[in-house]
Order: C-alpha cells, then sequence, then structure tokens
C-alpha cells in the first residue's frame, strides 16, 4: 500500500492535467482509495506521472550484444560498482544488461520495447531480457525479410492472407513476442544477393517473387486481422536516403486504411535526390500523419554526441561504414534478416547531423497529435536513452532550444522550419503524452501510461525544476509494480520486470505448411525453434490479441 | 559440451558419441573433498570458504557448460572479486579480440549453406575437427554437386599441408604458417590491384593467391572459415587482424563474411554471456568491484603464469592438460574447486570436485553455436545430480550467506 500524496498530477489518458491530488497504490495496481493509516509519500510541490514507456529501443539480443563486444573504449569510461541491491556493469551508449535497468528505471521509466529481434535468436533476447532487471520489457519480432514467409506471401495471392496471418501468429507464439517488425523490407535479403538493396516499393526481390509493397500490404493486414494488441512497426525503405521522403509517404499510402507505426520516423524524412545533400521533409510527413489517425510514429532524435548504430538494416550500415572509416560488423541470419552495427557521433557542425537533428525537433514540433507522434532516440542509433531529458528540454523550453539552435551548422537550419524560431513549448501534459500515454496507447498495453484505477502501479515523481533537463534527468522516485524502486534519486531495490508477450491464438495446420519450408531455410530444426523453455519465457504477462478483425 | 552437444541436437556423429560416453559412464561421487567423498553441502561449505579466503580467485572454464551455469559463473566471480575468463582453450579468443577492434562481418550456417558460392578454409580441417559441418553446410563434395542446382559452389583449402579436408576441395594453396599474416596482407594487394613487394612475392604461392582473389571478385557471396592454426598461433592475433580487415576489404566488392571454427560446444555462449553482463567479451576482472577488461591481460593462462591468483574456480575445463605448462604448473600450487560432469585429471588433483548433471545429457539448458544461433540443449537422461548452475548457485548463496548480505 502507498499513498502519493498531494503531489500535481499528469494523467492524460484520464483527462487529469496537473491536478493536485493524491494517487493510491495496493497490491501492484492503482486503487480508488486508501485507509487514512496507509504509507505515503508526500509530494506536494511534485510532479506524478505514470512510469516513463519506451516504444522503441535497442536494449537485448543478439544486435545490441554484438554493439557491446565493439565498445570497450566506453565502457572503460563507464564503469559501475556492485553494491548490495545492484550487479555491476559498464555503461556507455551501449550498456551491459544490469546497467541498462537501473538506467532506465533511474530515468523513470519502467517499461521498454526491444524493437528488433530476429526470431531464431529469441532465445538469446530473453535470456537478456532476464538479467535486464526492474523494466517490463516486450520485444518485437522481425518479419520484414524471412525467406518462409516470403513464399507464403507470394502463394497467397493479393487478397488472401490466410496463411500469411496464420503464420505470423505461429512466430508471435514461438518466440514469445509482443509485435511485429518490417525492416527495409525485401531490402536486406536482396543486401544478401551481391550486397544490392530495393530502392522502391516495386522493386522485385530477385527470384522471390514478392516486392516490399507486397510484404507491407500482407502483413499489415495479418496483424490487424490477429487484432494484434501493437499494429506493425515499420522501419521504411530506403533509409537515410536524400529523397526517402517519397517512400515513406508512398509506404503510409500503401497501409492506408490499415493501423500502422513508423519507427525513427525522422531517418526517413529527407528530401533531395539521392546522392545529394538532403533536405527536410518534415512538414509533408506530420501533415500526413496528422490527416490519417490509423497511423502513428516515433521521432529517433538525433541528440549530438557519441552513438552506436545497431540495425538490422544491414545495407544502411555499409554506408555508415564507408562514411566513418571505422568498426563495422556485419551479421546475416539464415532466412530472417541482417544485422549492421557502426559506432558513430553526431556533430552539431555537420550539415547532414544537424538536419538529422533539426528534423526531428520539426517533427515533435509540427505534430499536431503528440499521441502519435512520440518521443524515441531509437536508443542507441540517434543517443542513448540517457538523454531524453535534454530532449525534453529542448521541447518545453524555447530559449534554451533557440540557443542550441545557434550552435549548429545554419545551412541545415536553414532549411528546416527551425529557422523561423518556432513558438511552441511542449507542456508537462504533453511531455506526458510523448513518454508515457501515447506509447502505451500506441503499444496497447491498456495498464500502462495512465494513473486510472487498475492501472499498474508504476509511477514517476519528479521534483519540480526549472531546468526541465535536471528534472526528468533525476526523478525524485520511481515505484514500479508498487514498490518504491527509486527514492530520492538513488535506486532502493532492483526487482525482476515482467515478460510482456501478446498472445494471438493460431491455426495449428499452419505447422504442416510451414515445416518443409524450415526444412529448407534453416539449419536448426523446427521442433526446436519455438521456445518453450520456462526459465526463459516467465514471469511473463499475456497481452490477449482481439482476433475479431476490428483490432480495438 | 564439445562438438557433441551440439551435434546431439540435430543428430550423432564420432565426436558426439565420444562426447556423450564422456559423460554417462562411471560417474564420479557427487562431491570430493581432498579426494574423499563428502556430501554436497560440505563441499559448498569448502569452497565458499577457499574462495573466501583468496585474495585474487580465478574462475575458469566455462566453454563446454550452457548459458544459464554461464550466468551463474559470472555472477559468482563478481560476488568474490575474481577475475574470469570464458576461453578455455586459448585458442578461441583471438577473433573475438581482433573484432572489437575493427569489427566483423559473418552469417549463421544456414546462410553459408545456402548462398555462398566460394568457401575457404584458412588453416581450417573441418572434416577432422567438425566431421559433420562440411555434410551439414553442404561443402562435401557430394553437397556441392547437388547444392540444389541452383549456383556453382567451390572449396579452397589454405594449409601448410594437404588435409582431410583439402582431400574434399576444389583446389589447395600451400602455406607455410609463419606467412599467414604476408598472405593475408597481399591478397589485400591482390584484391584492389595494387602491385606487390618483389621479395614478398617470391615467398609466396602467388598463383594461388591470386586465383583465389579472383574468385572472390566474380562470386556473389563468399565466406572465410579461419582455423586454430591461423588464429591460436602464436601470431594469433595479427593474424585474425588481417583476416578480418581482407574480409572487410573483399567486403566491398561481393559479400563476404567469416565465420571463425571453434574449439568448445558453447565458447560462443560463454563469451555472448559475459559480454551482456560485463559489457566485455573476454576475460573479466572483478577485482576492483566492477568489471575491467584490457586484451590479454585477464587471461587464465596469464593470472596463473604470472602468480597473481591464489585460488580457481574451474567449470567444465581439463585445465591441467590444456594450459601451458607454466600455467598448468601454478594451478597445481593452489586450492581448486571442480565442477565438471566428466573425471578429468583437474578434477582428480583439485581439492574440492562436484561431479555434475551434464547440460545436454542430464539437464535442459542454452548453448550458442559458433555463429551465434541459440540452440535448446536437450535431457534425455535422468539424474539427481545437480547441475553446474545448481553448484555455482549454492557456492554464491554461502558466499553471500558469509559476508551476511
Ligand atoms: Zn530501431
Amino acid at each position: 500500500m502507498l499513498r502519493i500524496a498531494q503531489g500535481r498530477v499528469y494523467d492524460p489518458a484520464n483527462g487529469v492535467d496537473g491536478d493536485v491530488r493524491d494517487v493510491c497504490l495496493n497490491g501492484g495496481k492503482v486503487v480508488e482509495e486508501l485507509p487514512s493509516h496507509a504509507p505515503r509519500i508526500d509530494a506536494r510541490g511534485m510532479i506524478v506521472m505514470p512510469g516513463g514507456v519506451d516504444i522503441h529501443s535497442h536494449i537485448a539480443g543478439p544486435k545490441v550484444n554484438a554493439a557491446r563486444k565493439l565498445a570497450p573504449e566506453e565502457h572503460r569510461a563507464d564503469p559501475l560498482d556492485r553494491t548490495a541491491i545492484m550487479r555491476s556493469g559498464t555503461g556507455g551508449t551501449v550498456p551491459s544488461t544490469f546497467t541498462t535497468g537501473y538506467r532506465y528505471a533511474l530515468l523513470g521509466y519502467t517499461t521498454v520495447v526491444d524493437a528488433a529481434t530476429p526470431p531464431l535468436a529469441a532465445r538469446h533476447t530473453l535470456a537478456e531480457l532476464r538479467d535486464t532487471p526492474i523494466v517490463d520489457a516486450a520485444f518485437l519480432v522481425l518479419m520484414g525479410n524471412n525467406l518462409p514467409m516470403f513464399e507464403l506471401i507470394r502463394d497467397a495471392g493479393p487478397d488472401g492472407a490466410g496463411p500469411v496471418t496464420e503464420a505470423v501468429a505461429w512466430w508471435l507464439e514461438a518466440t514469445g513476442g509482443y509485435g511485429v517488425k518490417l525492416v527495409n523490407p525485401g531490402g536486406v535479403e536482396m543486401w544478401k544477393h551481391g550486397n544490392r538493396n530495393v530502392t522502391s516499393l516495386d522493386d522485385e526481390v530477385e527470384g522471390l517473387g514478392v516486392t516490399p509493397r507486397r510484404v507491407l500490404e500482407a502483413i499489415a493486414t495479418s496483424v490487424d486481422e490477429l487484432g494484434l494488441p501493437h499494429p506493425v512497426h515499420v522501419h521504411c525503405n530506403n533509409l537515410g536516403v536524400a529523397g526517402n521522403w517519397r517512400t515513406t509517404l508512398d509506404t503510409l499510402d500503401t497501409l492506408q486504411g490499415r493501423r500502422a507505426h513508423l519507427a525513427h520516423l525522422q531517418f526517413h524524412a529527407y528530401g533531395g535526390t539521392p546522392g545529394k545533400r538532403p533536405r527536410s521533409r518534415a512538414p509533408e510527413l506530420a501533415e500526413h500523419l496528422d490527416a490519417h489517425p490509423e497511423h502513428s510514429a516515433d521521432v529517433g532524435q538525433v541528440m549530438f554526441g557519441p552513438a552506436t548504430t545497431i540495425t538490422a538494416d544491414a545495407p544502411v550500415s555499409a554506408r555508415l561504414r564507408e562514411i566513418t572509416g571505422g568498426k563495422w560488423v556485419n551479421a546475416d541470419l539464415e532466412a530472417e534478416t541482417g544485422c549492421g552495427i557502426v559506432p558513430f557521433a553526431y556533430r552539431e557542425r555537420n550539415y547532414v547531423h544537424a538536419l538529422q537533428w533539426a528534423i526531428g525537433l520539426e517533427l515533435f514540433l509540427l505534430s499536431r497529435d503528440p499521441w502519435r507522434v512520440v518521443l524515441s532516440t531509437d536508443h542507441p542509433n540517434g543517443g542513448s536513452f540517457l538523454s531524453y531529458p535534454r530532449l525534453i528540454r529542448l521541447l518545453m523550453d524555447r530559449e534554451f532550444r533557440n540557443e542550441q539552435i545557434d550552435r549548429v551548422n545554419q545551412k541545415a537550419i536553414r532549411r528546416t522550419v527551425l529557422r523561423d524560431r518556432l513558438e511552441r513549448e511542449y507542456t508537462l501534459g504533453e511531455i506526458a503524452i510523448i513518454t508515457r500515454a501515447g506509447p502505451a496507447r500506441l503499444l496497447g498495453l491498456a495498464d500502462k501510461g495512465h494513473l486510472g484505477v487498475g492501472a499498474d502501479a508504476d509511477v514517476t515523481v519528479y521534483g519540480e525544476h526549472e531546468d526541465r533537463e535536471q528534472m526528468f534527468a533525476t526523478p525524485r522516485y520511481v515505484i514500479k509494480g508498487g514498490r518504491v524502486i527509486v527514492e530520492d534519486g538513488e535506486l532502493r531495490e532492483a526487482p525482476a520486470g515482467d515478460l510482456l508477450r501478446v498472445e494471438a491464438d493460431h491455426d495449428e495446420a499452419i505447422e504442416r505448411t510451414l515445416r518443409p519450408l524450415f526444412e529448407e531455410h534453416y539449419s536448426v530444426q523446427f521442433a526446436n525453434y519455438p521456445v518453450r523453455e520456462p526459465w526463459l519465457l516467465e514471469p511473463a504477462r499475456r497481452i490477449p490479441a482481439r482476433r475479431d478483425g476490428s483490432g480495438r | 559440451m564439445a562438438a557433441g552437444a551440439l551435434e546431439r541436437v540435430t543428430g550423432t556423429c564420432m565426436i558426439g558419441d565420444a562426447w556423450f560416453a564422456e559423460r554417462t559412464v562411471d560417474a564420479p561421487p557427487v562431491a570430493r573433498v581432498d579426494g574423499r567423498e563428502v556430501d554436497f553441502a560440505e563441499a559448498v561449505e569448502a569452497s565458499a570458504a577457499i574462495l573466501g579466503e583468496a585474495r585474487l580467485p580465478l574462475v575458469c572454464g566455462l566453454g563446454q557448460t550452457d548459458c544459464e551455469s554461464q550466468r551463474a559463473a559470472v555472477a559468482l566471480a563478481e560476488r568474490i572479486g575474481a577475475v574470469i575468463d570464458p576461453a578455455g582453450p586459448v585458442v578461441d579468443g583471438t577473433v573475438g579480440a581482433a573484432s572489437q577492434a575493427i569489427g566483423l562481418s559473418t552469417a549463421t550456417f544456414g546462410e553459408l549453406r545456402d548462398r555462398a558460392e566460394l568457401v575457404v578454409a584458412w588453416r581450417a580441417d573441418p572434416v577432422a575437427s567438425h566431421p559433420r559441418l562440411l555434410p551439414r553446410l553442404r561443402l562435401d563434395r557430394a553437397g556441392r554437386a547437388t547444392a540444389g542446382g541452383d549456383f556453382d559452389r567451390t572449396l579452397v583449402v589454405i594449409d601448410v599441408q594437404r588435409t582431410a579436408t583439402a582431400d574434399e576441395a576444389d583446389a589447395f594453396i600451400e602455406l607455410p604458417p609463419e606467412l599467414d599474416f604476408e598472405a593475408l596482407w597481399s591478397m589485400r594487394a591482390l584484391v584492389r590491384g595494387v602491385p606487390l613487394d618483389r621479395d614478398l612475392a617470391a615467398r609466396l604461392p602467388l598463383d594461388g593467391l591470386g586465383q583465389l582473389a579472383d574468385r572472390f571478385r566474380a562470386c556473389g557471396y563468399g565466406a572465410v572459415l579461419p582455423g586454430p592454426g591461423l588464429v591460436a598461433s602464436a601470431a594469433g592475433y595479427v593474424n585474425a587482424l588481417a583476416l578480418l580487415a581482407l574480409v572487410r576489404d573483399l567486403a566491398r566488392i561481393a559479400h563476404v563474411v567469416a565465420l571463425p571454427l571453434r574449439q568448445d560446444g558453447n565458447a560462443r555462449g560463454a563469451e555472448d554471456v559475459l559480454a551482456w553482463q560485463t559489457g566485455y567479451p573476454a576475460a573479466v576482472s572483478f577485482a576492483r568491484g566492477h568489471p575491467r577488461a584490457r586484451p590479454g591481460e585477464f587471461s587464465a593462462a596469464g593470472v596463473l603464469e604470472r602468480g597473481e591468483t591464489d585460488a580457481a574456480l574451474i567449470v567444465g575445463f581439463d585445465a591441467l592438460r590444456h594450459l601451458p605448462p607454466r600455467a598448468a604448473d601454478n594451478l597445481r600450487r593452489i586450492p581448486t574447486i571442480v565442477v565438471d560432469p566428466r573425471a578429468t585429471e583437474t578434477a582428480a588433483a583439485a581439492r574440492v570436485a562436484f561431479a555434475t548433471a551434464a547440460g545436454g545429457v542430464h539437464r535442459e539448458g542454452t548453448a550458442h553455436r559458433m555463429d551465434g544461433v541459440p540452440v535448446p540443449l536437450p535431457a534425455p537422461l535422468a539424474s539427481a545430480r545437480a547441475g553446474d548452475e545448481q553448484v555455482l548457485a549454492a557456492i554464491a548463496a554461502r558466499v553471500a550467506g558469509a559476508e551476511g548480505t
């Protein structure tokens, strides 16, 4: 039992915008009332929000671990000691698992979605999540370059998504995953064909009889048919390429009428011509999203300083390798995906980096519906999750933002609406939307991101501070599942979080279709592919899909 | 688990059968202290006492146990402020260390089987070391002939003399081991069309290497399998660097990957678990309360040779037989705790020895194949014994109890 007494509460999902009131927690849930003798936190003068929800991050699995192996210098510079309640570890842009859990919690985040796990490597991701304390975690399963899936899509024809739908559900069940991710559909497969790629939605994936458009349509239709809580999560084709905004618009048009979430929109919002200097097309994309309530995006803000690019979009990494000339990892994963890693640094004076930074801010500042354009840095691609407080200050504090704008490459700024010194400042209520209420709603996590009766007792309490960066960097209290995890900015305990996985039924008969495809394309046996080990899957919470056609 | 455990997931082979037998016949007593059979609790107590008194304990082995036990080993090492080295035979680490410096282009086995038009085994002899590998990758002669009919595949072997694998190959390049680095570096030049140093060229099998460069230029998907002879020698680290640099160059003109062959069945798992828990894939010291790693500094062989460690916990590794002689000599002088399903020389000499239920035989678990793919280990036989994980957790709990935390 815990009463968080008399704080200013921001709970946008329930229409609460800074009202002074009590939040009562019992049995891991928000409750209506508590006896007056219940323990309390005196939150007078403080800001109370639901625990943060990160909709798109990279925290676990083979890609992240390969990136960790590349970063001994960062780890040496940022060690964490073991304490009575904490395992030791290392930080930097790709922290060790324990450190990731602690630092998310210390930041007031209690739910994190890993955005890209190859299904064949689900065991690895699950094992890492088990070593990532405190936060509840879910992962999205990569399906956009999957050879058995391509065969099902090709054979299904334009309408019949049937076997594809069953296969999507089967794969989620087999991996313990939460949702479906498409990364450069078709393009990663082409990367394995002599380092090529696709450049438009109608390019054929060589010899396989599908196009990116067909993959997008089929999978998005299946996800809607299954009524998965989270729509298909799309990393569009042509990431980072000048002029790619047309591909992004084409993707959104193709998915019109179907739910879809676009990952790290900033990286897909470039005008200009391929190979030439990009310019901003953020206003057009913000406009388009605004007009299509079935679509949403996270921004993928770039923050100046060190980053590590980790992506299933391996051809993008090969381009970055040519830019940095530094470390580069490529890892092809049979029948499913690729992986590329390049350590990177964004610099204020660099035209492209400054443009990327500015485009991210444009997307935030031009978006009229914060529920559908939510915060991410695509950690650690655009920067570490530890830079969220600074990003929040950029959004909330116009004076600070303008100072920063003056520091960066002005040629880039002149190509964006930031040159107009936009007036907009995010309110605390809007910040609560883009960092918890919005992501939770887009993820379909009904118990997260709000403080209504029955919600999970995940709460963050901030000390009021004029410097919003400082305020959001060091919450006073973080409560997870009703337990006080952080007190006065310090970790008090570090319990395990839950795995959040979807529950979507499938027709068992799909296995008869999948088995021969597996035997053809994989080097593991079909029987060994699905994860059944309880020590990898539990404790878990199942979030049911609503397979009645309408989603919600 | 040597090659065997992973083979057992899908089938069997000679090495797999030997591996299985080693873990199922004549099981030694569950626990011994100074050669005397004791109950489990007493052995745990004795282990905790040894580790509690040690100034700088060493935890090593790990490549033959499952990921779950590896997790427990890292947790214990952290708690007792130990140095932990996940590399069993010293050989497995150099490609990892080199890839930390420049990265790596790699792939899983299924990709090699279904896409690689050109495969180069560089001082690797999988016919002898990993007998099922070539057939499973359809790289043996029969497999290449019938490889789906989709594409031609070529196997090239580079080694000091003709090997069993060379007999399966389309081309064999004879190369003395002291010229590995020069050959790799020259390949970089050949691939780029840069002229070679004439003295150097005279010492190298230039025809073969030139042809190989042409083959790479002409292929869509190529792969290099570096073997222990290339990367586990005294020059292993520089060879590994040269190899990865070459693959990086090649990756600009074709889709080229490298997949190092490893000895211990779950060496990759040990590296992966240590990396996710600490940020470092190779030997780590917890002596200062947080993980520290510097290439070479904390290797098991190194800390033993320098006499820096005063107690050792060895998991699934016959250290006395596989460590360099000086390290092994020093290991005999300090108290050791051995956790191993097998009866090894190292277990027989240990102060405390736990004979455990074997992962992949008596206990389910997870292993990472050498290509990183995680696979479940089955437990076809029952055993009442504790597994490695339970032993390590029990010692950690006892140490924690003694510390009062
Ligand atoms: Zn991402």
